[in-house]
């Protein structure tokens, strides 16, 4: 079981002006199991036009989408079911409930053809759920962002889809719901095992919730992996700033290939890594922030081994639980993102700093 | 005396309840094929529908005889498989009311669907629902203000039809001589006690059909 695609479509985005609109064309192809599935990627990178194509709401205009061992589409045989028969619990980004309807009419909508007892009975199992017993007498306009996001799913979920597809469920919501409702998704996707397809663009919250991700940008699959391997070894550029790694330099070039790890030469610096170097010339590389070590100023660190800099912190943006620290290196025009645990950063003097990289952290890609 | 007012609102009641239930029923179907189907020709269709809202009722009336009389395609045919002829009828003062009321019932309610949240449908259809059950349950549902206004709005146009109604219907009395109609002649034979009473009628009925309407809207409005 699980989920194929293949499909080809052109597809239209607002750009950032909002008035014109941007024409990509989407070619994404993936295959998952009953996992929970998170699709990552910039606005107008094909996410939910993948989704919607999936449910059946846009006609891809060609490849194929197969759920469960059923074919929804095959432009080959013209099969093409409508969203009727693929009956995918579908969470819209707006929450899409039916205004004029209670919370009860609202989740017992998808229960066309079941007895009027069972109807309640299930509509009560979905209100437990997601804890949001007592509120099936009101209507949408009375509840909070997150009610509608519990009354959305639980609509979604009342009767037994075979997929569940999230497009940025979460978006308008404030970081303690978001956290508790990732936590409600995980539990019911271990729950039911059914395949869940989550939209976001937010990397934390594709790092904390999916067991595979797939990063889309511009329309392509770029990468498909676990969290662990998009976020630490991330293919290409794209994908390595959607994850944020906001330190790439390009046209790296290798000077020296050791057992301890390959040299590369950059912006002026060289850099040690223990990733494997194909080429030897227009080498990018990256480092994620929060591996970038930031100590007081001493000048006897400087001649030790591995990636040790001299550098000034010339910025500080405190982001609450961390800082981070933009630091300018001696004899370079590269300024590095550090980004460090607040209950650390008393620690630094914020003029002067070291800076330690290990040769693991530093990332290499096309 | 009394039978002089008495008749013509029946007639005006008449005519205009049924053009608007024609009205309504065909109003919506087109309104929502306008706001939500992708078709061949809908451009054309759309002016179509809307001509009689444009065009002088005169015209639109002489139009009407061009097609419904005899030697109309529509009157002709009708006549050959049913020996009735529908020009000066009542029945053609109800297709006059309604080929002038329903570009206002459109236009008020094809508006209203288009305003619909799309995401609201495709939910249903998701949900298993078919178009139709979502059009019944949930398009045409939210979209009531407009449909009601669309409503209110071509009663009171067939209940004011004047210029079609005499072209296709003329002017006979006990049986196509609507308010409007008798208003006039009332006025123009100087019996000016038989146009008051009409024209405070016309007036009661029209404020009473409004002031229903408006609580009819206030308790369906959510």
């Amino acid at each position: 079981m699980g989920v194929k695609v293949s499909v080809t479509k052109e597809y239209r985005s607002r750009n950032k002006k909002g008035s014109s609109e941007d024409v990509f064309s989407l070619d994404a192809t993936f295959e998952t199991g009953d996992e929970l599935v998170v699709l990552f990627g910039r606005s107008g990178s094909g996410k939910t036009t993948t989704l919607r194509c999936i449910a059946g709401l846009e006609t891809p205009e060609s490849g194929s989408i197969v759920v469960n061992d059923q074919t929804y589409f095959d432009s080959s045989s013209g099969v093409n079911l409508q969203p009727q028969y693929r009956r995918p619990g579908y969470v819209f980004q707006n929450y899409a409930l039916f205004p004029h309807m209670d919370v009860r009419k609202n989740i017992i909508y998808g229960l066309k053809g079941w007895d009027k007892e069972k109807k309640e009975e299930r509509m009560f199992e979905m209100l437990r759920l997601l804890h949001i017993e007592g509120l099936e007498d009101r209507y949408p306009s009375q509840l909070s962002g997150g009610q509608k996001q519990r009354v959305a799913l639980a609509r979604a979920l009342a009767p037994n889809p075979g997929i569940l597809l999230l497009d940025e469920p979460f978006s308008a919501l404030d970081m303690v719901v978001r956290m508790r409702l990732r936590e409600r998704i995980k539990a019911i996707q271990n729950e039911l095992g059914i395949p869940v397809l989550f939209i976001t663009h937010s990397p934390e919250e594709a790092f904390s919730l999916a067991d595979r991700v797939i990063v889309l940008h511009n329309g392509k699959v770029h990468q498909t992996g676990s969290p662990r391997d998009v976020f630490y070894s991330p293919v290409d550029r794209n994908v390595a700033e959607l994850v944020g790694v906001s330190n790439i330099f390009d046209n790296g070039k290798v000077v020296e290939r050791s057992p301890v790890g390959t040299v590369v030469e950059g912006r002026g610096l060289q850099f040690i890594t223990s990733s494997s170097v194909d080429a030897s010339e227009n080498v990018s590389c990256g480092i994620r922030p929060e591996n970038v070590h930031l100590k007081p100023y001493d000048e006897n660190l400087l001649s030790g081994n591995g990636n040790v800099f001299a550098g000034n912190v010339i910025n500080v943006t405190d982001k609450g639980s961390s800082k981070i620290m933009a630091v300018e290196l001696d004899g370079s025009d590269f300024i590095l993102l550090s980004e460090v645990p607040t209950r650390l950063s008393g620690e630094i003097d914020f003029s002067r700093v070291i800076v330690e990289i290990s040769p693991d952290d530093v990332l290499v890609f096309e | 005396m009394l039978e002089d007012a008495w008749i013509p609102l029946l007639i005006t009641l008449k005519v205009a309840v049924l053009s608007t239930a024609f009205v309504a029923v065909l109003g919506i179907l087109i309104s929502y094929a306008l706001a939500r189907r992708e078709f061949r020709g809908k451009w054309l269709a759309d002016i179509i529908v809307t001509l009689p809202l444009v065009l002088p009722p005169t015209v639109t009336g002489y139009l009407l005889v061009f097609l419904l009389g005899k030697n109309g395609i529509i009157g002709q045919t009708i006549f050959e498989l049913t020996g009735w002829s529908l020009l000066f009828t009542w029945h053609a003062a109800v297709i006059a009311a309604f080929v002038v009321s329903l570009p206002l019932m459109v236009k008020t309610t094809a508006s209203a669907i288009s305003a619909v949240d799309r995401e609201l449908e495709y939910a249903a259809y998701t949900l298993g629902h078919s178009e139709l059950e979502t059009m019944l349950f949930v398009t045409l549902p939210l979209a009531k203000k407009g449909i009601l206004a669309g409503i209110v709005l071509s009663f009171a146009r067939a209940v004011g039809e004047f210029g079609a109604t005499l072209m296709v219907a003329g002017n006979i009395p006990g049986k196509t001589n609507t308010m409007s109609l008798s208003i006039y002649t009332a006025f123009q034979s100087g019996n000016d006690a038989l146009a008051n009473i009409l024209v405070i009628t016309l007036v009661v009925v029209s404020l009473l059909s409004m002031a229903l309407t408006a609580r009819f809207v206030d308790r369906w409005s959510v």
